[in-house]
């Protein structure tokens, strides 16, 4: 039994090689990118662990400031350690060597005076040691820097810059500008770069006066002598160290660190991930449709079976057969198509300065698992209604064919509207009452989400003979007969017009549903942030380290600015919760950010030692004006601030905010700022401001200055370009709606054989042909993108809606958008279109009538 | 000749391999209800070939679908060996017709995606037999088709291809073959060679058969002559020519 249905099964995919081959694609597709994903995710992560093992191969031990709450990698920041701690530890029996490091902010500068990044990456200053062991980098040419003025730069920013070793650098760091002589390129193992970063490498002398650590290191790195035992030096120097400090050894430090990388590595490949599921999801449209479809023409061939003796069950496991046997030589090829991405996502990423690694291709077990999870899985769900309805052909259809399937619409569109129902609830239970938090959120709302995408593809068959008819009618006053064809064929059938569809339906609602939500967001960003400001200018850096105190410092001295202060940040723990607070000058705050300030207040009310906090958060913890508010600093001390005042507008400080004074008074630890906000004087000519605020900024290339205006603008670019980000990452997902429509229409126009061939024959030419067929294929596309921007709009107003008014507040709509998906839908129908227009034109008119 | 023909023999003697009781078809309903068939009754003997002729509409493909399983009956009884149809499941169903049934239809015989030889043990390959080997040669050989075997069915011509459905009709030795218009597609000749290929099968090695045709010449190799119109029997003819055929249907014409 088992032989003739797999023989069967074979030969069918054999002799259909054309569909094997589309259906193979979609498989391949949806598999490489998920494939794609994950061997990216994990070779980055392999990459990095090994790097940092690499880099901290010979530290035994390191001594550092410890934190009282949260890591580094949430941004929590480690004050400085006296430089005397090294001297202590080195005398201390086992230790073979303690050497003091500091790691901060240090920006090279070209010779055009312009800040040198490698595509955002960090750019750090740090110190290194002669002692072989304990050297973090590689020179590889010229030498280390050990005299005053003399610094080592890595090999790709000294590449960036167009410097070289006996180049005269400029540097900037949080204490300053000054000037270097280049002595030697440096890079990390045996490469000539630092994985994206930039990096400066000083003399510790030279270290502990630029780098603005005030005389202090930030560690100290030992290494034991050979036949130590760790686990009492390790005792030794706990005993020997201050209050506040902590000893972690060389593989924790590693780990800590590839942690850090590996969850930002992580954060961008389940982003990825969820385009690559929607990328599946879609493909498993395409199969079920292009199988529903080959069963249809293959009634007779399947009923003789039946007729002679195949059992019902028999047809249905010789449909699983195929559809197995596809899905499985897919995946293996989607498998090294995935790999292939992986590459190729790795090389856009790094053209666009990413800085990947690109050494090492991880293929985990996992990845290979669920890529036939994926391609089998998704492929064998596909064809379980298409099976179940080939085995219910009657034999007897072996005969009179035009016995055929009955066709059950009633049932189908029960079934539709209760799965949209059903996911239509789960989605917005999911958005609104959030069972179970943020699972609980992606579980209701994903899961919901591709009912409504299932229900709507079947539901759409009920509307879709009036909808085209609607779309229908201009392409038949322009095109005639032709025009009339394509109408009539795309309202022939449909229900396989809207199963044609419905991949570009999913694709289409995705980008209109992102449009919606980054739209609204966008509007009311810059509501937000022009209500809150009453500055001029707004200064922000392209590095996520942010900017120096030096900044605020040259602006305050400009005499056409009127006011500035920095927004600095700090994390604390409040009532045991992680918090992020805010801290400003407050006097220049009143002049420079309508904060809102509640019942009479005012920010002279926040002198050092006072706190402020948001309206929302003030409820949450039942605050109020008056009342102490306990705050522990990453550095383990802790303070009784008081409540001074409540405010309403969060946009620029967040929830909290302190004076500059009460956060110097707090945390030694290296503080950036987001921004720095300030005011001209009252009739200041504008060109001459922004020139003196230009010049004042001159040394300080990562600060950039722009007007209220600009920076509103800047920000509203940046959530454009997250849409932009959103929409070609569907790409993938719409490139496989599009081959669907190929498919079911190159399906449509051999199962017309006859019929064309007969319009042929009558006097139809080869273009008439062509036009009928693509004109069917506009509309079909046309249809999809319609449905789905009705649907994808619904969807966005509800992801909107769900978001708190103090982050969006109201909804807009841009129909421009709308527009332009549209007029792609009809590109997209007209490069469906290619192939199976090019084969209906192509048909032998003798051949086509004579076929039986 | 307007007398309704006794039955030969009766129905579940061992001498009959199908027959139908009182079988009635019925399609639609009130004014638009048709009687495809119209009260039944007929048993075919063992080893016999019988040809059922009748005009367009007069329900004879009807009989040979309910007498093949391929569809049921609105009442009345078909049965097969002493089997009665209407008792299985359709695995059953499915199950009779892989083995005691073999089909011979008028066009799209075959699955085009198998050769000539895997069409013929097909019906063996669905029961997960080899079937009976030698016989199978022998059929291969009766219908010259060994220099075919490897071909598939688009590289056949019709004539070819329907020995190949005759081939797998036989191949599997069931108690009875069904052939609706097994010629009608075919220019003389060939159907010719087919026919004989069914006499030959039922003269040598005693296969029963029911055809369903059209052609008085057709109707001429068969045993008996059953004739249909409006679905019921309305005449028999026993060792017919094709001479005898057409003078009978001039008749019923005048």
């Amino acid at each position: 039994m088992a032989g003739s249905t797999s023989l069967i099964a074979r030969r069918s995919i054999r002799s259909r090689l054309g569909r094997t081959i589309s259906i193979a694609s979609a498989i391949l597709m949806g598999v490489a990118f998920v494939v794609g994903t994950f061997v990216l995710a994990d070779s980055l992560k392999a990459t990095f662990e090994g790097l940092f093992s690499d880099i901290n191969e010979n530290i035994d031990l390191e001594v550092r400031q410890e934190l009282a709450f949260g890591d580094e990698a949430e941004g929590v920041q480690r004050d400085p350690i006296p430089l005397e701690i090294a001297g202590q530890i080195g005398t201390i029996d086992g230790v073979r060597e303690a050497v003091p490091t500091i790691g901060r902010y240090a920006q090279v500068i070209d010779g055009d005076g312009a800040a040198v990044t490698l595509g955002g990456g960090p750019t750090l200053g740090v110190t290194d040691t002669e002692d072989e062991e304990l050297s973090t980098v590689t020179v590889f040419e010229g030498r280390r820097p050990s005299a005053d003025g003399e610094v080592a730069i890595d090999g790709a920013t000294a590449e960036e810059a167009d410097l070289g070793v006996g180049d005269p650098v400029q540097i900037t760091t949080d204490a300053g500008t000054f000037e270097f002589e280049i002595v030697g390129l440096v890079g990390l193992g045996d490469t000539e770069a630092f994985g994206g970063a930039s990096i400066s490498v000083f003399p510790l002398e030279t270290a502990l006066e630029v780098l603005g650590t005030d005389g202090k290191i930030d560690a100290v790195d030992i290494s034991l002598e050979d036949g130590a035992d760790p686990a009492a030096v390790r005792a030794a120097i706990e005993a020997a160290i201050p209050d506040g400090t902590e000893v972690i050894t060389g593989e924790e430090l590693s780990e800590e660190q590839a942690d850090a990388v590996n969850q930002f590595v992580d954060i961008f490949a389940t982003g990825l991930l969820i385009f690559a599921f929607i990328t599946a999801f879609v493909s498993a449209f395409i199969i079920n449709n292009v199988f529903a479809i080959t069963i249809g023409q293959r009634l007779r061939e399947l009923a003789l079976l039946r007729a002679i003796g195949a059992a019902g069950r028999q047809v249905r496991r010789m449909i699983y057969v195929e559809a197995l046997v596809m899905s499985l030589v897919a995946t293996v090829l989607g498998i090294g198509a995935g790999v292939l991405i992986a590459k190729g996502l790795t090389a856009v990423f790094n053209a666009a300065g990413a800085g990947f690694p690109t050494s090492g291709t991880v293929i985990s077990l996992r990845t290979v698992a669920m890529a036939f999870l994926v391609g089998v899985g998704i492929t064998m769900l596909s064809v379980v209604v298409p099976a179940r309805r080939a085995a219910k052909i009657p034999p007897v259809a072996a005969m009179r064919p035009e016995l055929g399937f009955d066709t059950i619409n009633a049932r189908r569109l029960v079934g539709g509207t209760v799965t949209l129902v059903v996911g239509a609830l789960m989605f917005v239970a999911g958005l609104f009452l959030r069972p179970g938090g943020t699972i609980g959120l992606i579980a209701l709302a994903g899961g919901g989400g591709l009912l409504i995408f299932i229900g709507v593809a079947s539901v759409s068959s009920t509307i879709a003979r009036p909808v085209v008819g609607v779309l229908g009618w201009p392409i038949r006053k322009v095109f005639g007969t032709a025009g009339r064809l394509a109408r009539d064929n795309a309202a022939r059938s449909p229900r396989r017009t809207s199963a044609s569809a419905a991949a570009l339906m999913i694709g289409v609602a995705l980008v209109s549903a992102a449009s919606v939500f980054a739209i609204s967001l966008r509007v009311s960003v810059g509501n937000a942030f022009s209500t809150s400001l009453d500055a001029d200018y707004v200064v922000t850096s392209d590095s996520f380290q942010g900017l120096p105190p030096s900044v605020a410092a040259a602006l305050r001295d400009v005499p056409e600015i009127a006011a500035v202060t920095p927004i600095q940040g700090s994390a604390v723990e409040i009532d045991g919760e992680q918090k992020a607070i805010g801290a400003g000058d407050p006097e220049a705050l009143d002049q420079l950010i309508d904060l809102e300030v509640r019942d009479g207040g005012s920010l002279a009310d926040l002198g050092e030692g006072d706190i402020f906090v948001h309206v929302d958060a003030a409820s949450d913890f039942e605050l109020a004006v008056g009342d102490p508010v306990d705050v522990r600093f990453p550095n383990g001390g802790e303070r009784t601030l008081t409540m001074t005042g409540v405010f309403d507008d969060a946009t620029f400080v967040g929830n909290y905010l302190v004076s500059l004074d009460t956060l110097d008074e707090s945390s030694d630890a290296p503080r950036a700022a987001f921004f720095v906000v300030a005011k001209l004087q009252p009739g200041t000519d504008p060109a001459q401001a922004r020139t003196a605020i230009n010049e004042a900024l001159d040394d300080l290339p990562q600060a950039k200055a722009q007007t209220v205006e600009e920076f509103v603008g800047a920000q509203e670019d940046q959530i454009n370009q997250i849409l932009v980000v959103i929409s070609s990452l569907l790409v993938f997902a719409i490139a496989i709606a599009v081959l669907g429509i190929s498919i079911t229409l190159a399906l449509a126009v051999f199962e017309r054989t006859r019929e064309i061939g007969l319009l042929r024959a009558v006097g139809m030419n080869k273009r008439q042909t062509r036009r009928a067929v693509r004109w069917e294929a506009v509309i079909v596309s046309l249809f999809g993108a319609i449905v789905g921007v009705v649907v994808g709009s619904l969807i966005g107003v509800a992801l909107t809606l769900a978001v708190p008014d103090s982050v969006i507040e109201g909804l807009s709509f841009s129909w421009p958008t709308v527009a332009f998906i549209l007029v792609g839908a009809v590109i997209a129908g007209l490069v469906a279109s290619l192939y199976p227009s090019f084969k209906a034109s192509r048909m032998d008119v003798c051949d086509a009538i004579a076929t039986r | 000749m307007s007398t309704i023909p006794t039955i030969s023999t009766s129905p579940g003697s061992e001498l009959a391999a199908a027959g139908a009781v009182d079988a009635v078809k019925r399609y639609g309903s009130g004014d638009a209800e048709v009687r495809a068939l119209d009260g039944v009754t007929v048993s075919f003997e063992s080893g016999k070939y019988t040809a059922i002729m009748g005009p367009s509409g007069s329900g004879k493909s009807t009989l040979l679908h309910c007498l093949a399983g391929l569809d049921d009956l609105t009442s009345g009884a078909v049965y097969i060996g002493d089997t009665y149809l209407a008792k299985l499941n359709d695995k059953q169903l499915t199950e009779l017709r892989r083995t005691k049934v073999g089909f011979i239809f008028q066009a799209y015989n075959l699955i085009p995606t198998l050769t000539a030889a895997e069409n013929i043990s097909l019906p063996m390959m669905l029961g997960g037999t080899d079937g009976d080997k030698a016989w199978v040669d022998e059929v291969i050989d009766t219908v010259g088709l060994r220099d075919r075997l490897k071909h598939r069915p688009s590289e056949l011509s019709g004539g070819q291809q329907q020995r190949v459905a005759v081939a797998r009709a036989l191949a599997s030795q069931p108690t009875i073959i069904f052939a609706d218009e097994p010629t009608g597609n075919l220019d003389s000749r060939s159907g010719a060679e087919i026919l004989q290929f069914m006499q030959d099968a039922v003269r040598r090695h005693g296969q029963t058969i029911v055809m369903v045709t059209h052609d008085p010449v057709a109707a001429a190799y068969a045993d008996r002559v059953l004739f249909l119109n409006d679905g019921r029997i309305v005449d028999e003819m026993l060792d017919p020519t094709a001479d005898s055929v057409l003078e009978h249907l001039k008749n019923v014409g005048e």
